[in-house]
């Protein structure tokens, strides 16, 4: 077999982190090419970098034997190259065939000749042996029909190399098979397929070859059979636990139950979660994106209601209704983007961490903008926020210190309970600590911590618990004194549980 | 920052001021007629309906809405009020059933854009239709006069040199003034028109500000709507409904962004008086007017290009 993708020395910056360091890596043709590691260990953007959606700092990418450059998904298309992103990228108003050939249109001057579309899409479905109904609106679909629909497209454009990102993340277990006989096909065929995925068990049921990633680099590239669900979580895992974290204090033998949730239901992202937050305790639910962690923060927040389930404040029934009633009751949010869901960008670093707190800082309706002021300088002086003044637009600052800005504002009314979905994501190391010392002195304080985080060396670096969720369950809860690594990977990676 | 980096941000942030007084200062040099007290004092009078409108829908705007409907409420509202004139001869009266009615349609319009999630520029293009119909069935289709020409006077006796008209729409800057610049209700505004979901999830009470937002709009239509038929003694259904456009091309010009999240009042009072300028500078050279509407054009275009170019620096 012949090479049909070889990198040599691949590397990629998102602002402060490496996402991947000088990679080299070989794909034969008509292989099933597997891509594992933990969240945010490179291979989503080593999979992007091979179809031209992302563009490496440096590096030698070599296709079927000759260098190319590729600057977009169309021009990588052109040499055969193409990718089944996380995000379905269809068009969800036209009909399949139309997606299918979408740019690539048969036509008679202007006039698109619907006929020959038709007669070319019987033939791709006879070949492939993927049959989705023709004329059906995309956007009426299941999503594993819009799957076969990206596949289709990529086979239609004759692609030789297909990257796939997590293409089983939305499939039940029926859809889940269907398409492992299909990629199976589309490697009989000659084609080749990059396959990026967080199913180890999937993983070593499809693949031919996989490589193991960690911090932007390449652990190791093995035939599967070579591989278990053990060593695989070995290798994604391996690196030794670096001291960047404060002193876990212990927490104390009597220490009150502040939140208590039992049977919170909010279908489908979750289902029948319980969970108690302590006075002076940090617990962290972790496990893959799209476990549902987000979203039991966000109903514990009152933004979005339980199906079922109750849930107790200091001892008193809580069910906030939107999250205004949240923060009247003593909690607070840093959200996970803080682009999108936490900062006002238009704004000033005053009015970002005054906004929830106005009521009193005035009267009457009134902002006091001296009050305003005092409070904002006070904040940022306490959370350590970097800025020449408080009145400078929020967008100025680093994305640490905008992190640190979000913490401001959460922390003005003293809550009771703190919910943050990744703190540290995206700052850089400096400021992470900043934000892991912080939590701790906060904890110290008897505040209630319950966050949401995927890098695993924050977790088992300050919880006291630990909760692990898998497609909408909390499957394992630990004692983050003596939780390990590959507990919590064996956990999150769990496929005992997957739904069929 | 570099020197020509803060020259360029001078121009964006008060590009707009700069030009107001340029246009000023050459038609006070170029054409004698301009720079009379009574053609100054005309001018003011001219625009305070679209003072009272712009400031209060600049509100609107930058809390993300967009309300078409100014027009329709703006016609509705004075057919209303005669209809209670001809029974209680009040100016006063007139305008203030004006302005309510204005706050109905303006709750009506916030409620559906809040709570139903539409599209405000939809929302408030089918409810001008309704209400463009109400007027039709109000007023039967007719012209409608004021019961007495002699309340004419509230809208156009001097005090001070100026209008009463004009006073009210110094009021009203004032009163739109403070509520966006030194309230909770004007941060949350411009909260909710720059990232919707960050405010909710700081407790800002989304729907109620987008409510509100509209129904200072409405009532600011329906307040002007009143006052317009009082200095014209007339008011029909089939009335200009070009007020909106004037009105958001104001605003725009003045910098405010239509993407929400953005702009002032004092932007608005200086689109106005920029757009007021140019007419009058216009009319006084006896220029014709197909090619001022041409010129308007283009000027709104460049104005839009300029807060496209602006918006793009603030979030990135």
């Amino acid at each position: 077999m012949a090479a049909v993708v070889e990198l040599t020395g691949v590397s990629k910056r998102f602002g402060g982190t490496q996402a991947l360091a000088g990679v080299d890596l070989t794909i034969e043709r008509g292989t099933v090419h597997a891509l594992v590691g933990e969240n945010g260990a490179g291979k989503s953007t080593l999979g992007k970098v091979i179809a031209g959606v992302i563009q490496p700092d440096s590096g030698e990418y070599i296709l079927a034997g000759r260098a190319v450059s590729l600057s977009s998904p169309r021009q990588a298309l052109e040499v055969g190259v193409t990718m089944m992103a996380q995000e379905l990228s269809l068009v969800p108003a036209r009909s399949v065939v139309e997606n299918v050939y979408l740019g690539i249109e048969d036509h008679s001057g202007p006039f698109v000749r619907r006929k020959e579309l038709d007669r070319r899409f019987a033939v791709l479905v006879k070949d492939t042996g993927i049959s989705v109904p023709a004329q059906a609106v995309v956007g009426t679909l299941p999503i594993s029909d819009r799957q076969k629909v990206e596949i289709l497209r990529a086979v239609a454009r004759d692609a030789g190399v297909i990257v796939m990102d997590e293409p089983t993340a939305r499939l039940t277990g029926d859809e889940t098979a269907a398409l492992k006989s299909l990629i199976r096909r589309l490697a009989d065929a000659g084609r080749t397929v990059i396959f990026v995925s967080h199913f180890l068990a999937e993983v070593l049921d499809i693949a031919d070859v996989v490589t193991v990633m960690r911090d932007g680099e390449i652990i190791r590239t093995s035939p599967v059979g070579d591989e278990t669900e053990e060593s695989l979580i070995e290798g994604m895992t391996g690196r030794s636990f670096s001291a960047n974290f404060p002193p876990r204090r212990e927490l104390p033998g009597d220490a009150k139950v502040l939140l208590s949730v039992g049977g919170l239901t909010r279908e489908p992202a979750f289902a029948n979660v319980d969970l108690v937050v302590r006075e002076g305790e940090i617990v962290v639910i972790t496990g893959l994106v799209g476990s549902g962690r987000s979203e039991v923060l966000h109903t514990v927040f009152g933004d979005a209601p339980a199906d079922s389930g109750s849930m107790t404040l200091a001892g008193r029934a809580f069910a906030p209704r939107n999250p205004a009633e949240a923060l009247r009751s003593g909690l607070a949010l840093v959200p996970e983007s803080r682009k999108e869901q936490g900062l006002f960008l238009n704004m000033s670093v005053e009015s970002n961490i005054t906004m929830p707190h106005l009521h009193k800082l005035g009267s009457f309706g009134f902002v006091s903008p001296g009050a305003a002021l005092d409070q904002a300088e006070a904040s940022v002086e306490a959370v350590g926020v970097r800025t020449e003044k408080v009145t400078t637009p929020v967008t100025s600052l680093s994305g640490g210190n905008q992190q640190k800005v979000l913490f401001a504002r959460a922390l003005v009314e003293d809550p009771v309970l703190l919910l943050a979905d990744e703190p540290t994501r995206g700052v850089d190391v400096a400021a992470k600590r900043a934000i892991y010392d912080l939590l701790v002195s906060l904890a110290e304080r008897g505040m209630g911590i319950l966050m949401v985080s995927s890098e695993t060396e924050e977790v088992l670096g300050l919880a006291h618990r630990v909760i692990v969720m898998h497609e909408g369950r909390v499957v394992a809860e630990f004692d983050g004194r003596t939780v390990t690594e590959e507990q919590i990977m064996n956990a999150a990676f769990t496929t005992a549980g997957r739904a069929t | 920052m570099k020197p020509s980096r803060r020259i360029v941000n001078l121009l964006g942030e008060y590009g707009i001021v700069w030009a107001t007084i340029v246009l000023f200062l050459l038609l006070a040099v170029t054409t004698p007629a301009f720079r009379s007290g009574t053609n100054l004092s005309n001018v003011l009078d001219q625009n305070a309906i679209v003072l009272i409108v712009a400031v209060f829908a600049t509100i609107t705007l930058i809390a993300g809405g967009f309300d078409i409907s100014l027009s329709a409420t703006f016609i509705l509202a004075p057919l209303v009020a005669i209809r209670v004139a001809e029974h209680v001869q009040s100016g006063l009266l007139m305008l203030l059933v004006g302005a309510a009615v204005g706050c109905v349609i303006g709750l009506v319009n916030g409620l559906i854009v809040s709570k139903a999630q539409i599209n405000s520029f939809i929302v408030t293009l089918a409810t001008s239709l309704v209400i463009f119909g109400i007027a039709y069935l109000v007023s039967d289709g007719s012209i409608l006069r004021l019961p007495d020409s002699t309340m004419r006077a509230l809208a156009t006796t001097k005090v001070l040199g100026i209008t009463t008209s004009t006073w009210i729409a110094i009021v009203c800057i004032g009163i739109a003034s403070v509520l966006l610049h030194r309230t909770r209700f004007g941060r949350y505004v411009f909260a909710v028109g720059g990232n919707q979901e960050a405010a909710r999830l700081a407790g800002v009470p989304v729907d109620r500000v987008i409510a509100f937002a509209f129904i200072l709009g409405g009532m600011a239509a329906g307040l002007a709507g009143s006052l317009n038929a009082i200095r014209t003694l007339t008011a029909q259904a089939s009335d200009d409904f070009s007020l909106v456009f004037t009105v958001i091309a104001a605003i725009v010009v003045g910098g405010t962004s239509i993407a929400g999240g953005y702009g002032a009042i004092w932007r608005t009072v200086v689109g106005v008086f920029f757009i007021a300028f140019l007419g009058n500078g216009f009319n006084l050279n006896g220029i014709d007017p197909v090619v001022q509407r041409i010129v308007q054009g283009l000027v709104i275009l460049f104005a839009l290009g300029i807060e496209a170019y602006g918006r793009r620096r603030r979030t990135t």
